[in-house]
């Protein structure tokens, strides 16, 4: 399991690869939070959980990143821990997620920068059983 | 002359690109032998990013008109690359959300003050500090005006005159910003709940990335009878605002993203970017975003208003400025989607214009522009770094006949924020801009890695080649001499 930061001209790019891809999710929401702050300092006292639906892997991941980037908006909430389960529904796949994580404290958390959204740019989930790669870019 | 070239040069600074595959217009790029050097040669080396293939890619669309351009400051960007321009025909054109992307109407305000350098330097860092502390900037920073969902609707259809009218504000303010401040035709029916609420504490706030705050002094007139109009003189401290329209903005982007995916499959239109995704824009779809496009361009006004105010809140505490002395000169963004009428090969019409990292630059005359304003054009408000200037520029006819009336927005990346995190150390970029006379409040130490100066193009060579093509005059350049920044 490895989170690589790739080159991007004026955003950033992160490349996931996990044995699983609900561990390529997990890994997804981890790093989009590290490019936000020093996420190991952020304890998970809160729990948020998310059902979420999308035709394919690659709009499924859109909307998890952009859902979890919502709910630090809407609650004040920053996230260190991720758990997700997807499955095949009739209208593509379905995700049961949960974050867990703490109110942002900027003396705590060490806060780097904002993610205004997730791109489509370069958007990929490639897998197969036991190797899957996510990669995605974030607008800053 | 050099075989390998892809682009075609036609002048100094204004090269093409030829039409050919499924490009319905050809491609123009406006930039220095630089800039096009590093585009050609990340086109060969087919990197992943590239903003050469994304002019390519704008120019398919269906109802472009023209050409798709790119200016001095153009870089990889997202569908559009940022410095892109594409304008569309209102009949059989498209509105495209990666011609606007997620910060919708992010821009720039533009303070004058009565203040004088070097006459305020003894006590800048009083009120730089002050500033810092009242102006909310940051990861989670959260604004003073908490607005319920029903007063959000007020603001997304109103604009700068809903805060105005809350006390954030003069009319005089109003009369300085782009559309004096309000688009109309925003029905805040057409942004979801979910982008109201995210908006809910994020009034008034700066953000981080790029998105500063800044005091700076006019170092140099270059067009004294513009500056006179604006009201710039010699030695005037100025204070620069570059945001957007926050959460609100954002959560557009990303909710029109998915819808205009569903409607280019159900118009047939071929994407050939996932950014680009688009509707024609006489469709219930298209006229759907553009409204929505409106509300995030009025709550970026908005926002850039309130902030105003608290600066100039500041300004009259620490500084004793009277309030009415703290005036907008003027209040512009870059990443907007505007119907214009432009003139076209002698016939005037109207054209659906997608700015992307690009200001409207009109030239003289134009009823757009503030009445004070009209003989010369509007302010063009292009943004330095932390450590480089700032510049006024105005619009020209050149530029209305070859550009739409856009110019450069800023210096533009020369490094990736990887490499600039890698290469820099926060720490060292604060002292050694201070070394140099610029005092820098930071929420964010790698914030300030990545926004490094060094991380940026050279911002006078990108100004020096929009005026080489003639699409832009320089009318002041701008020095910092504080920063704030999330």
């Amino acid at each position: 399991m490895a989170i690589e930061q790739l080159e991007h001209g004026a955003d950033l790019s992160l490349r996931i690869t996990a044995t699983t891809v609900e561990q390529a999710f997990e890994q997804a929401a981890h790093g989009l939070f590290s490019l936000m702050l020093d996420v190991v300092t952020v304890q998970p006292r809160e729990t948020y959980t998310f059902h979420l639906e999308a035709p394919g892997h690659e709009e499924l991941l859109v909307e998890w990143l952009s859902d979890l980037l919502a709910q630090k908006d809407l609650t004040g909430l920053v996230f260190s821990r991720f758990e997700v389960r997807i499955a095949p529904i009739e209208t593509g796949l379905g995700l049961d997620g949960k974050a867990s994580g703490e109110r942002l404290n900027p003396k705590i958390h060490s806060p780097k920068i904002e993610v205004k959204g997730i791109s489509y740019l370069g958007l990929r989930v490639r897998g197969r059983r036991g190797r899957w790669m996510v990669q995605f870019v974030v607008d800053v | 002359m050099n075989d390998n070239r892809i682009l075609e040069r036609v002048s100094l600074s204004e090269w093409l690109l030829p039409r050919e595959g499924p490009m319905r217009v050809p491609g123009r790029i406006f930039a220095d032998e630089t800039t096009i050097s590093q585009l050609e040669e990340d086109e060969r080396n087919r990197v992943e990013w590239s903003a050469l293939r994304q002019v390519r890619n704008v120019a398919t669309l269906p109802g472009i008109v023209g050409a798709a351009l790119a200016l001095p400051d153009v870089h990889p960007g997202y569908g559009f690359p940022i410095g892109g321009v594409g304008a569309f025909d209102p009949e059989e054109g498209v509105v495209v959300v990666g011609g606007v992307g997620f910060d919708i109407n992010c821009g720039v305000r533009l303070l004058g003050t009565p203040l004088r350098w070097p006459a305020i330097q003894s006590w800048i860092d009083r009120l730089g500090e002050q500033l810092f502390r009242t102006v909310p900037a940051g990861l989670g920073a959260q604004g003073e005006l908490r607005l319920s969902i029903a007063e959000i609707d007020h603001l997304l259809a109103q604009g700068a005159r809903y805060v105005i009218d809350r006390g954030f504000g003069t009319a005089d303010d109003l009369a300085h910003i782009e559309e004096n401040g309000c688009i109309e035709d925003a029905d805040p029916e057409t942004v979801s709940m979910r982008a109201k609420q995210r908006q809910f504490r994020q009034v008034g706030t700066l953000g981080s990335g790029n998105h500063y705050l800044e005091i700076q002094v006019v170092e140099e007139l270059l067009d004294p009878e513009a500056a006179r109009l604006y009201g710039l003189s010699e030695n005037q401290v100025v204070v620069s605002i570059h945001t957007g329209s926050r959460a609100l903005g954002h959560q557009i982007g990303q909710d029109y993203l998915k819808e205009m995916t569903a409607a280019s499959r159900k118009y047939g239109i071929p994407v050939p970017e996932r950014e680009l995704v688009c509707a024609p824009i006489r469709s219930p779809e298209g006229r759907q975003y553009l409204s929505a496009v409106a509300c995030g361009v009025n709550c970026a006004f908005a926002n850039r208003q309130v902030i105003a105010h608290l600066a100039r809140s500041v300004l009259v505490n620490v500084a004793g400025c009277a309030s009415e002395e703290v005036r907008t000169i003027y209040d512009i963004g870059h990443n907007n989607v505007k119907l214009e009428t432009h003139s076209i090969e002698g016939v005037s019409r109207p054209l659906l214009v997608h700015r992307k990292g690009s200001t409207r630059a009109f030239g003289p005359g134009r009823v757009e522009s503030p009445n004070s304003y009209r003989p010369v054009g509007h302010p063009v408000l292009v943004g330095g770094t932390m450590g480089t200037s700032s510049y006024v520029m105005r619009g020209t006819d050149v530029g209305m006949a070859t550009t739409f009336g856009s110019a450069i927005h800023g210096a533009g990346r020369a490094l990736s924020r990887k490499k600039a995190a890698k290469r820099f150390w926060g720490e060292t970029v604060v002292s050694d801009l201070a070394a140099a006379g610029i005092q820098i409040w930071a929420h964010s130490k790698q914030g300030i890695a990545e926004e490094a100066p060094n991380a940026y193009k050279d911002i006078d060579c990108v100004v020096r080649a929009a005026t080489d093509a003639g699409i832009a005059r320089v009318v002041a350049r701008l020095r910092p001499i504080a920063g704030i920044k999330g």
